[in-house]
């Protein structure tokens, strides 16, 4: 029989919150985090509001005994919100034998970027003379991943990917794979994306922004917001759980990749990417339609992909798509690219562990086309047995997992 | 019994088509040819000035035309980085011979390994931004500046969407796809997968690299690559791109193709090293190589030949050979080593043509030398001088990267 993974440890830092229990808070009371940002100047810009995280001080969370030398943004809130998930499943301090079996899966995007551009400018402005070269050493989204694991003296496998908004989800994917194949014992895995000029000109450019808030499923929805965050989790067997007395906050069921191979920047409208991927994950799962009872959303707010998406999941669930609730936290959180899926799947972790459903915000006109559930009149309170949570990216990459309540009578799938 | 056999068989990964496109050629013939000769891919660099840079070699590609690979409709929209990785990944499913339809082309996928992505686009965009401000960025750069651009161009090109994963993890970001795309062939979720590494040569990039003083000559002395040499003085980068197929056993055996190779052992692991430095400390490579061969249920004994990762690093080179003698301490059962980094460069995401290299090995019983390698800094078997001629029945691939990250894989005929 397949291994059950479970997740034991949550941490994040988002526009919302800066902390676990914070989130799902916020999460209840449906808090927009969406504002004005001031980590770079956004004058000139077809939109001027992002979901920035809130009074970011470092050393708050990092204790003085780590090194923060080099470190990007990126790799500081990459920092922080592991710290929380370790104290959180009790590996803090980490047993000396388990760190030779602590692996770190993290899904990245514009790494160190923040800080690169302000390099860059610089060396634009000074024609390439009298720049400091070093301040690129953490510029590559896997400087966070390093940074992790020389840290907290971790030595199990280590990964990172880059698949745009995509590549939270399938590090949680990946990793779950990584103790299944006995390749590690715990996987820290997650995502982590701050705020940069670089991703904040490109969807500028794309015009696929809001320039005021994003309204996800809206009729007039306008596009996205941008945000960032960082978000992990620790997973490990059931068996390891069990075996250290962890709290166990569910399981992962199943997972699915696909490509819509279709366009770079635009999703298939056929929606047959997104398809795939929903009924490739609930195929990994051994899972059935009836069995998943809430959505958390890719959700963009973009015209294109709320559509696109409520018909992949009309298609993957007939009828009964109609009375699965389905919501976009990015509404709340905005849109945090690479730690995307880790973020919406602390989200679905949260709605099974405390019985929620969090609202889609900021809706405000029905559109004909997008007739599901969206849950925009506020959070419910409803005890879950499995949510499933879609990630599509730019380049055509889809990733859905599947999260389950843990029960020890045995897992939904069984 | 006979269902167990099944299940064993359907999860046996193999290796049935190799792309590449590199500084020693394009496609398999040429690269295998020039590789086997001890030829190197390593000049002065061409397409970009580095008269006023501490380093001016590099493995550039040549002679590549991507409109011999590529539809016109798609070839406007890619990069350099894409256009290398789509013309690899064409080159190898011809070479598995295996044709993506209307009907498969759900079970077919990539995971793509890359380092540092499109350093050129980046360096494009911002320059942009930087100089003219939000109105002068350029919309259709903006696909091409995420690293899972590659991957994505690829599908859209040659038409599949099953899986599809960009990994970056500096010096083992093609090992780590590799290895994961494996994985998918034995989870079942596909029955063809494109798996490798792909990275460019870009200006900005290069000198940042000088400025990090992490090429050659690191110190004094005639700037060259020469791994696991003595007088060895730092790493010459590279570029390039190399793509194998992995298959099921079944499906190869199914559609009448014979293999390369199998993928049998993997092992990961890390050990802790500053980020951005190579690990002087031989231990974690000897643990995750052992994790491979215990994967694969081997011994020491049974591997004939190690593609090291090596490039000429001063720290690297004496960890990874330290690394090998302590592991392979009976001298008589020490296998052949060799890194094909003085012919190719440094590309960090080699793994994918040292892939396709060692697939090529297998086949033909031939081992290509180290280039640049005179005087070994220890006692091992390196291959020295030219090619040598061997029965290789089981190989290693070594991933190291700086940051101490570590995938160790094992092939057999």
């Amino acid at each position: 029989m397949k291994k059950r993974i479970v997740i034991t440890g949550l941490g994040t830092l988002n526009a919302i919150a800066n902390n676990v229990p914070d989130f799902a808070r916020s999460l209840k009371k449906g808090i927009c985090g969406i504002g004005a940002i001031d980590l770079f100047d956004t004058t000139g810009f077809h939109s001027q509001t992002g979901g920035q995280i809130k009074n970011f001080i470092a050393r708050d969370y990092i204790p003085e005994k780590f090194s923060m030398k080099r470190m990007s943004r990126a790799d500081k809130l990459s920092l922080a919100a592991t710290l929380e998930a370790l104290h959180d499943a009790e590996l803090y301090p980490s047993p000396k034998e388990l760190k030779e079996e602590i692996g770190i899966a993290i899904g990245g995007g514009a790494g160190g970027l923040l800080e690169a551009e302000e390099f860059y400018s610089d060396y634009l402005k000074n024609n390439g003379k009298d720049v400091n070269f070093c301040k690129l050493s953490s510029l590559f989204c896997a400087s966070s991943t390093d940074c992790i694991a020389s840290t907290f003296g971790f030595s199990g496998p280590k990964i990172t990917f880059m698949t745009a908004c995509s590549a939270g989800a399938t590090a949680i994917g990946y990793a779950r794979d990584l103790i299944v194949n006995d390749q590690a014992s715990i996987m820290i895995a997650g995502g982590v994306e701050p705020m940069c000029r670089l991703t904040y000109a490109a969807f500028n450019a794309l015009k696929s922004v809001d320039p005021a808030t994003c309204r996800p499923f809206d009729k007039n929805r306008a596009g996205l917001s941008l945000g960032e965050a960082a978000a992990i989790m620790v997973l490990e067997s059931l068996d390891s759980a069990l075996n250290r007395g962890a709290k166990i906050y569910g399981e992962i069921l199943g997972y699915g990749i696909t490509c819509d191979s279709f366009h770079m920047t635009a999703p298939d409208e056929q929606a047959s990417g997104a398809v795939r991927c929903m009924q490739a994950a609930l195929k990994d799962g051994c899972l059935n339609i009836e069995d998943i009872d809430y959505i958390n959303a890719h959700g963009t707010a973009t015209p294109v992909n709320d559509l696109t998406e409520t018909k992949a999941i009309k298609e993957v669930f007939g009828k009964r798509a109609y009375s699965i609730p389905v919501s976009s936290t990015k509404s709340m959180h905005a849109h945090t690219l690479g730690a995307s899926g880790a973020l919406e799947g602390i989200v679905s972790v949260l709605a099974l562990r405390h019985g929620f459903i969090p609202s889609t915000i900021n809706y405000q006109e029905s559109d004909p086309q997008c007739d599901l559930d969206y849950v925009t009149t506020g959070t419910r309170k409803v005890e879950l047995r499995a949510v499933l949570s879609n990630s599509f990216a730019f380049g055509g990459n889809n990733t859905t997992l599947i999260f389950g309540k843990y029960s020890d009578g045995g897992a939904l799938n069984e | 019994m006979s269902k167990n056999k099944q299940t064993e068989n359907a999860q046996r990964v193999v290796v049935t088509g190799i792309g590449l496109v590199t500084p020693l050629g394009i496609g398999k013939e040429e690269f295998g040819r020039r590789l086997f000769s001890g030829e190197t891919g390593i000049a002065e660099i061409k397409s970009f000035d580095t008269s006023k840079l501490s380093s001016h070699l590099g493995a550039e590609v040549t002679n590549f035309n991507p409109r011999d690979f590529i539809s016109v409709k798609n070839l406007r929209r890619m990069d350099k980085i894409s256009l290398m990785t789509a013309a690899s990944a064409r080159l190898a499913l011809d070479d598995a011979n295996f044709r993506i339809t209307e009907a498969n082309r759900d079970r077919v996928g990539i995971i793509l390994g890359t380092s540092f992505g499109a350093t050129d686009i980046t360096v494009q965009f911002l320059t942009n931004l930087f100089n003219g401000g939000p109105a002068n960025v350029n919309p259709i750069l903006v696909p091409n500046t995420v690293m899972n651009a590659a991957a994505g161009h690829t599908s859209i090109e040659l038409g599949f969407r099953g899986v599809n994963t960009t990994v970056t993890h500096f010096a083992v970001s093609a090992e780590n796809a590799i290895a994961y795309a494996a994985a998918e062939i034995r989870r079942g979720t596909v029955d063809f997968i494109f798996a490798g590494g792909t990275d460019i040569l870009s200006e900005f990039y290069y000198k940042s690299l000088t400025k990090f003083h992490a090429l050659s000559p690191q110190n004094k002395g005639k700037e060259s690559c020469r791994p696991f040499d003595k007088d060895r003085n730092g790493m010459i980068v590279g570029e390039g791109c190399g793509i194998i197929c992995l298959e099921s056993l079944q499906s190869a055996t199914a559609r009448g193709h014979k293999p390369y190779c199998e993928i049998k052992g993997l092992g990961m692991g890390s050990s802790s090293t500053k980020p951005t430095a190579w690990p002087q400390n031989p231990e974690g490579m000897e643990k995750t190589f052992n994790r491979a061969l215990k994967n694969a249920c081997m011994s020491f004994n049974d591997i004939q030949v190690i593609f090291a990762a090596a490039n000429g690093d001063k720290i690297l080179d004496a960890a990874e050979a330290e690394a090998y003698a302590a592991i392979f301490d009976s001298p008589e059962k020490k296998p052949f080593i060799t890194s094909l980094k003085g012919a190719i460069g440094e590309s960090f995401s080699s793994g994918g043509i040292r892939a396709c290299a060692l697939a090529l090995s297998l086949e033909n019983n031939i081992l290509p030398p180290v280039v640049g390698l005179e005087n070994p800094l220890k006692s091992l078997a390196f291959v020295i001088g030219k090619k040598k001629e061997a029965e290789i029945n089981n190989a290693a691939l070594a991933g190291i990267s700086f940051g101490g990250t570590y995938v160790y894989m094992t092939f057999s005929k």
